[in-house]
């Protein structure tokens, strides 16, 4: 059972997420304004701007995910509080160190902080190790907290039962929940890319201290940063899938889900498409073997096959013609699922290397990511905090309310999303703080863009509000 | 024109996915009997998408840029190194001390290879063509040099935008050249 | 400690290390790729005369550039071409042209030069000479400077790859191993490979090298970090399940 610790840990880590989130947010629609022309920043603020916003971004919601996994991890194993706690303290001290990394040092390498930019110093001298070292930090509390998990559940369930092998055959003994083997298989995942940030960060301090002595391979590094830059975004998404396997059907009040032979299959081949897939990030370098050019495309595609095969498939099978109660949680669960699939057909056009070439680094790139995040990804946690904060307080949001939070997310998203798959086809490039005059239709969208991700905003800061208020009850229940 | 169909086909199956999901919601609105024979409709799905992605995957694998025109032999070679902020053409090798670059000026219809490579960070050569449309790229890494052929077969001024983010001028870094 | 970690790095990397080359030499290999060479009139030891596109036509060239009385890097160059190439043998892929730049040269030069590198009568070098060569010379970006203290040339120790169409498909200057003479044969045999790497004194670690011979990537040691992760995890994953299945039979055993 919960205990208290865990209520109040969790609680804490919704508010710190939720907070970033909302100031993420909000550089976001300061940097599509900036496009539009209707702001005028320096561009070396718009790039800094970009960098801490996706770096806040992606650390906020894999740590959402985290936390999530970790709260309703404790149903079945008891998990460790001081990992949890070395993870949020090491979280909120990296995350403050970049933050004043690129604001104040005017650290600009975008969140990919692809080699050798990093070295190449353009900004304050700290900013560059600072950056490097709160990295580290960040690596290293993850690090603790998911082998930490892995290591509660496999005080519980031996290798194959974690890994629900014994699923294959019929009646097995011991049965695997479906949280537990996808949470599995997750962390595993998130484990290894973070050993491989690890491996990243001694490379780059060891090219920063060797003062020129020892140079890395750009494209070993490349491969490297998308490694762990693309698999942990991944495994967010699939952090909050466990999520969902575990809360859709109580939420509903139905009855739970249960691990099949298909399941423990898809959610195993999953974990191989999912530490491949990230090839799909270096077709452009003609650099790169041919073999792993291919690898990357066929892995990419394979890896929506058990995702839309199995998950999306149960989520159907869970409501289709079944009476099912409808609460805001499970609304955001399913609209998000409904975004995830979206962002995939994004994901699986870019991720063909025939259309990559017309596609790569435009704004079709940003398009199919944001997808996944804003109407997929944060949406499943969204819908574990406020399924969380209900559990403990009273006053739930109505189901007027309910219906025009969802309403604003979704027009909100959409309509900003929407700019930027035109722009993609357009052929206007991401990542640029202006756009060259002969990009007529750039700036317009920029603007249609920033309108629609405001009108995003209102929901979530509903949400932001009505949630942290309950959690600081859970906080601090006396008042 | 590519570029439209990769549009048209995302909105189609978006729309699918929408009427899908929205379908399915309403559903559950109505009796409470569930979808019959889950386990045949999962296999039947599952099965379709397969073939789908198959062909998909078997169509345009071929089509994969790295050894188009391999068994042509260029009539120019044009030689690119990309810096902070700026594009060196030459027909001539760069000198990495002194680089430099030409107005260049390409025979239409005729392969041309273009030998890609940066001086400091990763950069991108995007080619753009008069209406402002992404016709091919490549990446030009530090350290190695990328082979990029292309037929262009409209004449006119296209100009060369770099799409690997770079650094604080990376939005102003760009050039161009004629094919006639 | 990091001291340590970047010694023991810098101790596995050593083969991995490629040739040190001066900027202007990897420049000078980039010029005059896929134009024509000039077709000069070529007298070959022990041939009947022939022009350069009837030689080149039969098969593809790799031309070397040197002169009999050359007291320099000529000897050398030609003794470490004809070893690197021995394994060659019998391959009719290529055909190395041996070219007088020295007027002063003539066929019993040429042929005594055969016969001291002992290639007389070898089916895969030619030997010879041509009235053309500053033309021949031009179309390379060959550039020999005479020196009239010491009564040399200066000038590259310059191999030029050329097709069967006569299209210089690649240059390498210098003294070069067996993989660069396999890139130059690969490219006259109009092999395409989409990208090549810059010579490059201090990059240790990467992914993979092209071999010619093979058309295909070696693993190199960069590709031991991209997968070491992925072992570690599931090497981590079994020492913990191993280490607390103590603990996992004692929770069984109470159930």
């Amino acid at each position: 059972m919960e205990s208290k610790k865990l209520k109040k840990i969790t609680a804490v880590w919704i508010i710190v997420v939720l907070t970033l989130f909302v100031i993420s947010i909000v550089l976001g629609i300061l940097m599509r304004l900036n496009q539009g022309g209707v702001l005028h920043h320096a561009p070396i603020t718009f790039y800094s701007n970009m960098t801490i916003h996706g770096i806040t971004m992606i650390g906020i919601w894999f740590v959402a995910g985290m936390a999530g996994i970790n709260y309703l991890m404790e149903r079945y194993v008891k998990t460790s509080y001081s990992a949890n706690l070395i993870a949020l303290i090491l979280t909120v001290i990296g995350v403050l160190m970049l933050w004043a990394v690129t604001l104040i040092g005017k650290f600009h390498t975008a969140w990919t902080f692809l080699y050798p930019l990093p070295l190449r110093v353009m900004w304050a001298q700290w900013a560059t190790p600072v950056f490097l070292v709160a990295m580290s930090i960040l690596t290293t509390g993850w690090l603790i907290w998911g082998i930490s998990m892995m290591t509660q559940v496999l005080k519980k369930y031996s290798i194959p039962q974690a890994f629900a092998w014994q699923h294959f055959k019929k009646d097995p003994a011991v049965k695997t929940p479906p949280f537990i083997l996808i949470s599995m298989i997750t962390l595993v995942g998130v484990v290894t890319c973070l050993l491989v940030a690890v491996v990243l960060m001694a490379l780059y301090f060891a090219e920063y201290f060797s003062k020129g002595s020892f140079v890395n391979d750009a494209l070993l590094m490349k491969n490297l940063t998308y490694f762990f830059g693309h698999t942990i975004a991944n495994e967010m998404l699939y952090l909050g899938l466990a999520v969902i396997y575990e809360l859709f059907s109580e939420v509903g009040e139905k009855p739970k889900w249960k691990t099949t032979w298909y399941v423990a299959l898809a959610w195993n081949f999953t974990l191989i498409f999912i530490l491949t897939a990230f090839l799909h990030h270096l077709y452009m370098d003609f650099v790169q073997p041919e073999g792993f050019q291919i690898v990357g495309q066929i892995a990419s595609y394979m890896a929506s096959l058990p995702a839309a095969a199995v998950t999306v498939f149960s989520v159907w099978v869970a409501v289709y013609r079944i009476k099912i109660k409808w609460t805001l949680t499970n609304l955001l669960f399913f609209i998000g699922v409904a975004g995830w699939v979206i962002g995939g057909f994004g994901a699986v056009i870019d991720a063909t290397i025939s259309n990559n070439i017309v596609l790569h680094n435009t704004q079709w790139v940003p398009a199919h990511f944001h997808t996944y995040n804003i109407l997929g990804n944060v949406l499943f946690s969204l819908g574990f905090f406020y399924w969380f904060s209900i559990q403990f307080t009273d006053k739930v949001v109505s189901e007027k309310f309910s219906k025009l939070i969802l309403s604003l997310l979704i027009i909100g998203g959409a309509g900003f999303l929407l700019a930027f798959y035109i722009g993609g086809a357009d052929s206007i490039p991401r990542r640029f703080s202006n756009y060259p005059a002969e990009f007529t239709t750039a700036k317009p969208l920029a603007n249609i863009g920033a309108a629609f991700a405001t009108i995003y905003l209102i929901p979530i800061l509903i949400l932001f509000y009505n949630i942290s208020k309950r959690c600081l009850k859970i906080l601090f229940p006396s008042s | 024109m590519q570029q439209s169909s990769i549009l048209l086909l995302f909105f189609f199956l978006m729309g699918i996915a929408l009427i899908v999901f929205t379908y399915i919601y309403l559903s559950s609105k109505k009796a409470d009997q569930g979808m019959s024979n889950p386990l045949k409709k999962r296999f039947w799905f599952f099965l379709i998408l397969t073939i789908i992605m198959g062909i998909f995957a078997s169509v345009t694998i071929p089509k994969s840029p790295y050894f188009a025109f391999a068994d042509k032999t260029p009539a120019k070679v044009i030689h690119v190194a990309a810096i902070q902020f700026a594009f060196f053409l030459s027909e001539k090798a760069i000198d990495r001390e002194k680089p430099s670059g030409q107005q260049i000026e390409l025979p239409v219809n005729e392969v041309i290879e273009f030998r890609v490579t940066s001086f400091d960070v990763n950069h991108g050569f995007a080619i753009y063509d008069e209406s402002n449309r992404l016709i091919t790229q490549t990446q030009a890494m530090p350290g190695y040099v990328n082979r990029l052929r292309y037929k262009f077969e409209e004449p006119g001024k296209y100009n060369v935008l770099c799409l690997e983010y770079c650094g604080v001028a990376h939005q102003l870094m760009r050039t161009s050249f004629v094919v006639k | 400690m990091l001291k340590n970690i970047v010694s023991l790095l810098l101790i596995f990397s050593f083969c991995n290390f490629t040739d040190a080359q001066t900027t202007s030499a990897a420049l000078k290999e980039e010029t005059n790729i896929y134009e024509r060479v000039y077709d000069a009139p070529l007298q070959v030891v022990g041939q009947q005369s022939a022009t350069f596109d009837e030689l080149y036509a039969q098969r593809p060239v790799i031309l070397a550039l040197i002169f009999t009385r050359c007291t320099g890097i000529c000897n050398p160059f030609l003794v470490k071409l004809k070893e690197t190439l021995q394994f060659k043998d019998g391959d009719n892929s290529f055909r190395v042209l041996v070219l007088s730049f020295d007027p002063r040269d003539n066929m019993n030069d040429m042929h005594r030069l055969a016969q001291n590198l002992g290639l007389d009568g070898n089916e895969q070098w030619a030997f010879a000479i041509t009235e053309n060569i500053s033309e021949l010379t031009q179309s390379v970006s060959f550039d020999p400077v005479w020196d009239s203290a010491r009564q040399q040339f200066d000038h590259d120790a310059l191999l030029v790859g050329i097709n069967k169409e006569g299209y210089i498909t690649k240059k390498l200057i210098g003294l070069r191993e067996r993989g660069d003479l396999d890139l130059l044969i690969g490219s006259i045999n109009n092999v395409f490979v989409p990208t090549y790497r810059l010579p490059n004194q201090n990059m240790l670690f990467s992914c993979f090298n092209y071999d010619p011979v093979t058309g295909k990537n070696k693993p190199g040691l960069g590709l031991i970090f991209l997968a070491l992760p992925a072992v570690l995890t599931a090497s981590l994953l079994i020492s913990i399940s191993l280490l607390v299945r103590r603990s996992r039979r004692r929770k069984v055993h109470l159930n």
